[in-house]
């Protein structure tokens, strides 16, 4: 088990951060304005990264070539780390600086996926959408060059996060594994065929794509993986599919992991995720859920109902709480923080197995926003703690 | 040999450009003007698809809405878009609509209006009043809150619609396949499409259930008060349903969800089948569902497909 794992209380981040616009305009090969400068130059005194005004220098040049560029996301990978270790988190990554986006780097590093186009994820959010078109491999590991970097830059313990393999399939299009588009015939047949090759789908990326590059990872020393799953719960019907592909993924691997689950409808994953018994922690978005009001007792939360499935699990995961809505750029204040701890401590019992986290990145948000609502939960696990004399 | 008309429904995808430019503007990058000016190209751009593609009744593709809640939501008191909740089992969220109050349209939103540039005899879609009721947060008893968006909501929206000259109301409807219906909700269903038939005059009004198997709920989708009943066919067994069909029927036929592009000759041949098999006074031919969920090329292609299998299966049909 990584080192502070049972800390009670632990807190870490999830997955991404907004990538800064300078970051943004410098790695698209656009000239920067004087104001991106100077967000690095304050970002970068505010959260004390050491030689930041060699970043600002640099910047200075814009527009850069290819390997200045590649120095650019590095800078961003250190403020990104920074940023989560300055605000006071236990566990940080870089909130995925070096990414493009959680789905569309893992396909970028894929073999026997083409791009399609954009999908609506919700209102103005977009994301590119491949089809699978062949026998699907690694490229190359893709995490393995942040994951460097970081050991080497952050104080803080690491945990690395993964998007895993039932999502990579469900936010693809399949053209290559069931293409069978005759309406005439029995419907019930067509749909076990249509499940089969569904099945080998997700399982050929959990093998082929996820593991390997997990292999990598951990042969250069990564303690925690976080299987990101937000697509795990898509289709009511394939929790089966969704648990067997876990399973696939990290079976005999030597590291601990957990996974992220959130916008769902978290019922539908009992009874199936009984059967991840390698899964650490599972952490989950309630806070979209949730009502701003105050209070600790199961009426005043009604995002967090489903709690008690969690804890009944047959296994002993530590559960990660969603106490940050990330959609919207209300910052919690730290008693609505504390009074969500608190109800979940009531419901769970053992704070040593309850992670307080937010809902899912915060990428949606600026930095300002995100700083201060990670604050305000810091600020609030204080207040937890003080209440439960830890 | 029934009548055959052929439209696309529903939230058409958005070009990659105008992603771009909602995205641009979002983060300051781009004027709210320079935004107007893609979304009223991409409509011209969607336009020219389907009439290229021949099409009985056009769409504006519902480019500006942000789900089939938001407009109506936007527009009415007593309503509020709030929690993004999962679009049934797709990678894509809607925001909730909750009931604040007795809902109420406060006038017909810019979203419904039709636009100089789309003719008359165009198609509007509209969740189904049990879709809506059952997606709204609220506590109360569903079955009024279904007949209270009838009437404050719906049933003034369809009137609007008329007026502005859409010749086909098209109302969705997910939840039924996909969760199910209670038996005693099918009498608040019934009235309420029936206040809907009534203030849509001479329009055509369909009932188009999709994500689900309605073979179960036949009997009782084909006596509802509408002109004619959609149904997914990727979902549903043809040889499942009563024949004959008794009313009109909206063949979806065209997988919405999926990006691999079905044979026109092997879909027309299909629309041919289901005429014979059941036998419907009209059939209206469309996607399984609405095409938001391709990228826009996907679903140019699909349009293009859907014009296709319509003059095939016209031509079987004669």
């Amino acid at each position: 088990m990584t080192a502070g794992f049972a800390k009670p209380l632990l807190t870490h981040e999830l997955g991404s951060l907004a990538k800064p616009n300078w970051r943004v305009k410098a790695v698209a090969g656009r000239p920067l304005e004087d104001r991106d400068l100077e967000e690095a130059r304050s970002w970068g005194r505010r959260l004390g990264v050491d030689g930041h005004e060699e970043l600002v220098e640099l910047l200075g040049r814009a527009p850069l070539g290819a390997e200045d560029r590649a120095q650019v996301k590095r800078w961003s990978s250190r403020y990104g780390v920074r940023f989560l270790e300055t605000v006071g988190l236990d566990v940080v990554y870089d909130g995925e600086q070096q990414r493009s986006e959680m789905y569309a780097w893992a396909i970028a590093h894929a073999g026997g996926f083409e791009w399609r186009g954009s999908v609506r994820a919700f209102d103005n959010k977009y994301y590119s959408k491949a089809a699978v078109t062949g026998p699907i491999s690694l490229r190359g590991p893709y995490h393995n060059e942040e994951f460097s970097l970081l050991r080497g830059v952050a104080t803080a313990e690491l945990k690395v996060p993964v998007t895993g393999a039932y999502t990579i399939a469900d936010w693809s299009f399949d053209e290559h594994y069931f293409t069978d588009a005759d309406l005439t015939g029995s419907a019930a047949a067509r749909h076990a065929r249509r499940r089969e090759a569904r099945r080998r789908f997700i399982l050929d990326v959990a093998r082929d794509l996820i593991r390997p590059n997990l292999e990598a990872l951990i042969g250069l020393g990564a303690g925690w993986l976080q299987i990101d799953e937000p697509g795990g719960s898509t289709a009511p019907d394939e929790l089966d599919l969704f648990v067997e592909s876990f399973n696939e993924t990290v079976a005999g691997l030597d590291a601990t992991f957990s996974t992220h689950l959130c916008f769902s409808d978290y019922e539908l994953f009992f009874p199936a995720i009984e059967g991840m018994t390698e899964c650490r922690q599972f952490a989950v978005g309630f806070a979209n859920y949730d009502s701003r009001e105050l209070g600790r007792k199961p009426e005043d939360r009604p995002g967090y109902r489903v709690i008690p499935k969690f804890r009944d699990l047959p296994y002993r995961p530590a559960l990660g709480i969603g106490v940050l809505d990330i959609h919207t750029d209300f910052v919690e204040p730290p008693e609505l923080v504390r009074d969500r701890i608190l109800h979940a401590v009531d419901v769970f019992g053992e704070p040593g197995r309850i992670h307080v986290i937010p809902d899912c990145g915060l990428r949606t948000r600026s930095w300002d926003v995100a700083y201060r609502k990670l604050e305000s939960m810091v600020a609030g696990v204080e207040l937890a703690r003080r209440d439960l004399g830890l | 040999m029934p009548e055959l008309r052929a439209y696309q429904h529903g939230i058409c995808p958005r070009s990659e450009r105008l992603v771009q430019a909602t995205r641009d503007v979002e983060r300051g990058r781009t004027t709210p003007e320079a935004v107007d000016e893609a979304f009223r190209a991409d409509r011209q751009a969607l336009l020219a698809v389907q009439r290229e593609a021949r099409l009985d009744h056009l769409s504006d593709g519902l480019l500006r809405w942000q789900d089939v809640f938001r407009p109506l939501v936007e527009a009415s008191s007593g309503l509020e878009a709030q929690t993004l909740v999962r679009w049934f089992d797709n990678n894509s969220f809607f925001r909730a609509p909750r009931l604040a109050d007795r809902p109420a349209l406060d006038g017909l939103p810019p979203e419904l209006s039709r636009d100089g540039d789309v003719p008359e005899d165009a198609v509007a879609t509209l969740p189904s009043p049990y879709l809506f009721s059952r997606a709204a947060e609220t506590t109360e008893d569903r079955d009024r809150v279904l007949g209270d968006l009838v009437r404050g909501v719906l049933r003034p929206a369809v009137e609007g619609l008329v007026g502005a000259g859409f010749r086909v109301i098209h109302l969705q409807e997910p939840w039924l396949p996909f969760f199910g219906v209670e038996d005693a909700s099918w009498k608040p269903l019934e009235a309420g499409l029936a206040e809907l038939h009534e203030a849509s005059g001479d329009a055509t009004l369909v009932f188009h259930t999709y994500f689900g198997d309605v073979a179960p709920h036949a009997e009782r989708l084909r006596r509802l008060p509408v002109d004619a009943v959609g149904i997914d066919f990727v979902e549903t067994d043809l040889d499942a349903l009563p024949a004959p069909w008794g009313t009109g029927l909206l063949v979806g036929c065209l997988d919405g969800r999926r990006s691999l592009l079905e044979s026109a000759d092997g879909t027309a041949k299909f629309v041919e089948h289901v005429a014979e098999a059941l036998q419907p006074p009209e059939i209206l031919v469309s996607s399984t569902s609405d095409l938001e969920l391709l990228p826009r090329e996907v679903a140019d292609r699909k349009i293009r497909l859907l014009g296709e299998v319509r003059a095939r299966a016209a031509e079987a049909l004669e």
